[in-house]
């Protein structure tokens, strides 16, 4: 059978012991809708054992650092994401890292690595990665109201659907679980005013979860303006250098330069 | 008729859902070779994560001018 870089990646990550799920674009990919990224990202088990193989496979494959958090804990822990490269063949291959994906709550997120370890499956389930999507790019939102027409479970689907027309059918069909889902996504307590009125409060919804992302991104970029500045000067230092190498320089200036947590609060 | 619905992707998009596993990985792979097309444009930019530029790309690309 023909071969995916990004499935012999996930299966090198997961040799042994579950220790990366396939995220992102790349996730999407194998839920079989749509083909739009060229880089792969992974969720990564918070333990030093997963951060350890993970760098041992990337080193392998001749990977260096790209600007971003050190792969190691104590940032990954703080949400921050960690960027490496390599070449295989013509392909460029980018390699991206998180312990904390975004939009994801701690029990969400031990649920997952739960049913990942129980039915041996290494990518994002479509309820997460549709949370995941809700970035500050229109183009993931057209991804997520694929996904929930992907999903089983009615309140899911109500919680995810960006289809006015899909919205009111569910919620006829399903009113149980609009009550359930409506706690969370108030939107839907506006079914019952027609589509034009849901349509415009599905375009609300979306900007609002744009300018929420977009805040979110703005207080990692200014928690890491020193680190940025930093940057070309270690990038200088750590070209040619093997990747564990590499690793333990990039540690030992990211220290006391790009904080283990961005400040919390608004940035604009 | 046909009911109508909200559509989100292209139906070419939505026809992967009828490949056979080889044929998506066949697809798949030669979809990420022509996006190599792209590599110069997006050097620095990121996809994923909670960064959005590599300075170091940007320093790069614009040289202090001597003197």
């Amino acid at each position: 059978m023909t071969s995916n870089l990004y499935l012999d990646l996930t299966q090198e990550l997961n040799r042994g012991r579950l220790r990366a799920l396939l995220s992102s674009g790349q996730a999407v990919v194998v839920h079989r809708l749509a083909i739009m990224s060229k880089d792969g990202d992974w969720i990564l088990r918070e333990d030093a054992e997963a951060v350890e193989h993970a760098l041992e496979i990337l080193s392998q494959h001749g990977a260096r650092y790209r600007f971003g958090a050190p792969l190691d804990l104590r940032w990954l822990a703080g949400g921050w994401s960690a960027h490496l490269e390599f070449r295989r063949e013509v392909l460029r291959i980018r390699t991206d890292f998180v312990t904390r994906p975004p939009r994801i709550t701690p029990e969400q997120l031990a649920q997952m690595w739960g049913e990942a370890q129980a039915t041996g499956d290494d990518v994002v389930r479509v309820e997460p990665l549709a949370a995941m999507k809700l970035t500050n790019r229109d183009k993931d939102y057209a991804v997520v109201g694929e996904l929930a027409r992907l999903m089983t479970d009615p309140r899911s689907q109500l919680l995810y659907s960006r289809s006015s027309r899909d919205l009111i059918r569910l919620a006829g069909e399903h009113p149980e679980a609009l009550v359930e889902a409506a706690r969370q996504r108030p939107l839907l307590t506006r079914i019952g005013e027609g589509r034009e009125a849901l349509d415009e409060a599905l375009d609300r919804e979306r900007r609002a979860l744009i300018r929420a992302n977009e805040e979110r991104l703005a207080r990692y970029m200014a928690a890491a303006e020193d680190w940025a500045r930093l940057w070309p000067e270690v990038q200088r230092r750590i070209e040619g250098l093997p990747l564990p190498d590499a690793h333990r320089l990039i540690i030992s200036r990211a220290e006391g330069v790009l904080p283990f947590e961005p400040a919390t609060g608004v940035a604009s | 008729m046909t009911d109508l619905r909200d559509e989100f992707l292209s139906e070419e998009d939505l026809d992967l859902r009828n490949l056979s596993q080889d044929e998506l990985i066949a697809y798949w792979n030669l979809w990420l070779e022509q996006a190599q097309a792209t590599n110069d444009l997006d050097e620095a930019l990121y996809s994923h994560g909670v960064f959005d530029r590599d300075p170091a790309v940007v320093e790069k690309r614009s040289p202090r001018r001597p003197g």
